[in-house]
């Protein structure tokens, strides 16, 4: 066995010696053969004549030993490896093409698909992730909804109480400001529970993780940063431990550094630093230890080992009444505690960790993933083209080859070799593609607000994907051309002429229906772009109730400043008065919250009349602003008056309400003057309010949402001053100009002060982020299939014309117009292209539904989309076919005959 | 002269090969001439069978090659039996014998 193996790795790598010696063995046996019969009489050529007859082919017995030798695989490969490169460099220019198309599509694809590994693939980089289970709360009526968000008196219910973890924890994020005053530089920060890191089990780089011991009420605070930020920040040095860290103001020693590769718990995001749970009093937010309502913390647990799902779930929904009966929220109206009581734990398999990114991007990722897919298809049905016409023309070569005894196998094996050659080349150029691609990515659907972070690292899994991809689009380009080329009939190959070639155009019709097919599929992704762009075009235009441009916003934080609670209203006004005074300054607003925002306020309201919404129907969307807010944004203004100086914090309660609300609430009336109570009765009368004024409705979330009720408040009158507010800063210039003098007038009134800056109309356009990676890689996609499928037409028909010459020149000689030359020509496209757009159109409607959901305000079978994308598609393949058609249309009859 | 030969029934040359190296080393020019000779000239291997037959039964370890001086004195590869290859003829010899036996039965007996 070894002896044998020996002699194969022997043949292999001492393949010149084996192959002398063989020689040798071959030559000693004819010269005694020549010899043999010179003794019994021939002359000596007539020896050597019937020596060589006897003996057969040299080198077939040389195969057929290469056979017996058993290692002609890997060194056929390797001839067929060195024959291909250098085929393929003999035409550079169109082996680049291949390379570069292919190189576009597999970079594409592999860039995707490393997006999905990370987004939704990867597991957790820590101990037994597959043990992770995600506590959810599921509110029974629904069923289905669950939610995953818990109050810290819940938690510690569920840590002291449960039995089926061998470990749980709770964490929740925040984003902290580092700086102590001025410009705010963010961390995003992780409140965690003592136990977090054990029960992941992980080990610090440097100093130690945090301990169930450093989460005790009244602690200190200490702090565990991730490995980037110690890179980034202290440059991975040991002095970081012990030293303070300023956390919104607040200092906290690091005690240690979670592991390299650890980023948190939620895909998309990373931790800079982790903080013990028991810290949030430190920032004055004791509420949110004790308080019964504040759902702030995400539950996980790592399952005892060998316990089933039904386990699971049987001890939660035991625990769950115990743990809910002893967090009940006591302010809630009785009817919803009851409801309350109802709610029932669920756990859920988490081993990559939970992520809302997750869930916003899967539907667009694979959306996306089928949009490369059929690029790459495009892309391959060119290449094959390619491989078709350049297989026939090496037909004289391949005749050859089988009559020198080389099977179709074998000619077919080297023809696929040669393929995935240029695929191989594709795809490491490509996974360079990729790389560019993601971090481009990322950039893109990053906003002001969020950076998104993907560890986008190459991995084995990623590696295999694309390998796989570059072997099968290998194989699926080579396989059809390689059958064609190597069906050859020998005599007429070896014929010259070329006019027992006329079957050329028979064998060629494949390629037609390729550059058919990849019509269709790019009129597919011309479809699905046009459907993004409309949609996203709709989604720009949309009225939104107010003016986006020219409008600076400024958060303005008074955490770090210093401030009395009872002062922080005079401080604002302060600011604002600074603000008004700025040159190139319009108007100033100031608000509790800004549009198209996630801060969301709401509260049940009611109004004495029988018809008036109740329960969920009545929740109206809050918003606390100045007297200058509707002018700042534009926002009109209809009935009634704007708030003003009068109503202070002691003046009586007045509003301004929206369009929506005053249909919902005061239909067939003036709301104007109309009043409405704040909470539906629950444990106290609620605050009565006056209507003074009516706005035009607004988006107050996202720019997709339904109209939502909306009821302003002067911020006079916010209850409880609030220690971050927004200014709205209408300008006449760039917005962005008026940052450094906003800067420096606030730092005139305090130091503390932290500011964070951006424009409206950026974050109206960061909530598109989603619509538009989607419409513009689709754009980009659907542009590279239309370039790539026209690449195709080019190539097949001027292969044709060329083939076709001879005829065209016959048919001129007999006194064809070049006018019927060219629809000769143009009727060759025509057929391709009204295949292609029937199967186009056809696939494009039995699809594009999956499109629906990520679509605005319109259906996915657009007639509008679809008829533009067809004229588009045949506007591009006319256009690409004229150039052939006018080389055949230009043809001189006798140039044409005299190839012949 | 041609069409006395026989063509080799499938299977037989390794067997053919094997005795004939199993009294001394030779090359392969000497192993289809003593194949020649010895069948009265009815059996002829050619030698596009005969070097991949070698090759193979090298592989299996049955013979083993080396390079050694031919009667005139030019270098040549001698293949002899070995150990195993002994073992194995006996084997295809009985197994041969069996199947001729039989074979000549059955003639005999229609």
């Amino acid at each position: 066995m070894l002896d044998d193996l020996l002699l194969r790795l022997r043949s292999l790598f001492r393949r010149k010696t084996v192959e002398t010696e063989l020689d040798e063995e071959l030559r000693f046996h004819f010269e005694k053969q020549v010899s043999k019969f010179m003794q019994s009489g021939m002359a000596p050529d007539e020896a050597k004549r019937r020596a060589r007859l006897e003996f057969g082919g040299m080198e077939q017995v040389k195969e057929e030993h290469r056979d017996a030798r058993g290692v002609s695989f890997i060194e056929t490969l390797l001839q067929d490896i060195r024959y291909g490169l250098r085929i393929l460099s003999r035409t550079p220019v169109i082996t680049s093409v291949a390379i570069l198309s292919l190189a576009l599509g597999i970079g594409a694809n592999t860039a995707i698909f490393s997006m999905m590994d990370a987004v939704m693939l990867r597991l957790l980089p820590v101990r037994n992730p597959e043990e992770l289970v995600q506590v959810r709360i599921r509110t029974v009526k629904s069923g289905t909804e669950m939610n995953g968000y818990f109050t810290n008196p819940l938690w510690e219910q569920l840590r002291d109480r449960q039995d089926v973890f061998s470990n749980a924890f709770a964490w929740s994020e925040n984003r902290f400001d580092l700086a102590q005053g001025g410009a705010v530089e963010y961390a995003n920060g992780l409140w965690v529970s003592g136990g977090t890191f054990e029960t992941l089990g992980l080990r610090p780089v440097a100093g130690r993780l945090l301990s169930p011991a450093d989460d005790q009420r009244g602690c200190a605070g200490a702090a565990v940063i991730s490995y980037a930020f110690w890179q980034d920040r202290y440059g991975g040095a040991e002095g970081a431990i012990g030293s303070n860290l300023s956390l919104d103001g607040h200092l906290f020693p690091i005690i240690g550094v979670a592991p390299r590769g650890f980023y948190g718990l939620m895909a998309g995001t990373k931790f800079d630093v982790a903080i013990p749970i028991c810290t949030v009093a430190l920032f004055g937010r004791d509420s949110r230890l004790d308080g019964r309502s504040t759902w702030w913390l995400e539950i996980m647990g790592r399952l005892k080992p060998g316990t089933v799902p039904q386990q699971l779930q049987a001890r939660l929904e035991v625990l769950s009444e115990q743990v809910l009966a002893a967090a009940v929220p006591l302010d809630w109206e009785k009817t919803k505690r009851q409801e309350f009581l109802q709610r029932v734990l669920v756990g859920v398999s988490a081993p990559a960790g939970p992520s809302y990114l997750r869930r916003q991007m899967e539907r667009p990722l694979y959306v996306l993933m089928a949009v490369v897919g059929l690029v790459l298809l495009i892309a391959c049905g060119n290449i094959a083209c390619l491989m078709l016409a350049r297989g026939l023309a090496r037909e004289k070569e391949m005749a050859t080859r089988r009559a020198l005894g080389a099977s179709r196998t074998r000619l077919i094996r080297q023809l696929l070799t040669e393929c995935i050659l240029l695929s191989l080349a594709g795809a490491l150029l490509g996974m360079l593609f990729a790389r560019w691609g993601n971090a481009l990515l990322l950039r893109y659907i990053s906003t002001g607000r969020q950076t998104v972070f993907f560890d986008l690292s190459l991995n084995v899994r990623v590696l295999l994907f694309t390998a796989a991809v570059a072997v099968l689009t290998g194989i699926l380009f080579g396989v059809l051309p390689a059958f064609r080329s190597t069906r050859v009939s020998l005599t007429s190959a070896m014929k010259s002429s070329r006019a027992v070639k006329s079957d050329t155009r028979m064998r060629f019709r494949p390629g037609k229906w390729m550059v058919a097919s990849q019509i269709a599929l790019s009129l597919v992704l011309l479809v699905s772009a046009g459907l993004f762009l409309r949609s996203l075009l709709r989604l720009a235009t949309l009225d939104i109730g107010f003016d986006r441009n020219s409008v600076l916003l400024v958060n303005t934080n008074l955490k770090a400043a210093k401030v009395a609670p009872e002062r922080r209203l005079d401080v604002y006004d302060e600011v604002e008065v600074l603000f008004a005074k700025l040159p190139g300054v319009i108007s100033v607003g100031r608000s509790w919250r800004t549009p198209v925002t996630g801060y969301e306020w709401n509260e049940y309201v009611s109004v004495d009349s029988p018809g008036a919404p109740r329960e969920d129907d009545s929740l109206v969307y809050f918003n606390y602003v100045s007297p200058g807010y509707f002018v700042t944004l534009h926002s009109p203004l209809l009935r009634g008056r704007d708030f003003q100086a009068s109503d202070s914090k002691t003046a009586p309660g007045v509003a301004v309400v929206n369009e929506m609300v005053a249909r919902k609430f005061f239909p067939d009336a003036n709301p104007v003057g109309k009043t409405f109570r704040v909470g539906n009765g629950s444990k106290e009368p609620g605050r009565i309010f006056q209507v003074v004024g009516l706005v035009k409705n607004s988006k107050y979330e996202s720019l997709r949402e339904e109209t939502f009720p909306q009821a302003f408040f002067p911020i006079s009158q916010i209850p409880g001053n609030d220690d971050s507010e927004y200014f709205e800063i209408r300008t006449a210039g760039r917005p962005e100009s008026l940052i450094a003098a906003v800067q420096s007038g606030v730092a005139q009134v305090n130091k503390g002060i932290s500011l964070e800056f951006g424009t409206l109309a950026k974050q109206i356009d960061d909530s598109l982020v989603q619509e538009r990676l989607l419409a513009t890689l689709s754009a980009f996609f659907g542009g590279l299939a239309l370039l790539l499928a026209m690449i195709g037409l080019f190539g097949a028909l001027s292969y044709l014309v060329t083939q076709r010459q001879p005829e065209f020149g016959i048919r001129m000689a007999l006194g064809a117009m070049p006018a019927s030359i060219l629809r000769l020509v143009l009727r060759e496209v025509a057929t391709v292209l009204l295949v292609g757009l029937a199967a186009g159109l056809c696939l494009a409607l039995a699809t594009v539904h999956v499109l629906e959901s990520l679509l605005f305000g319109m259906s996915a079978r657009d007639s509008v989309t679809l008829i533009t994308a067809t004229l588009v598609l045949a506007a591009a393949a006319f256009a690409a076919g004229y150039l052939p058609a006018r080389r055949a249309m230009r043809l001189d009859p006798m140039d044409a005959l005299r190839y012949e | 002269m041609a069409d006395r030969r026989i063509d080799l029934p499938q299977g037989t040359l390794d067997l053919l090969i094997l005795r004939t190296v199993a009294l001394e080393a030779l090359h392969g020019w000497a192993i289809s001439e003593r194949i020649h000779q010895i069948s009265s000239k009815v059996l002829f291997v050619q030698q596009g069978s005969l070097y991949p037959a070698l090759h193979r039964l090298e592989r299996k370890d049955w013979i083993k090659a080396r390079w050694g001086a031919s009667e005139n004195n030019r270098r040549a590869k001698f293949y002899e039996l070995t150990a195993l290859g002994r073992k194995q003829l006996e084997l295809e010899e009985s197994t041969w014998r069996k199947l001729a036996a039989a074979v000549a039965q059955i003639l005999e007996t229609t």
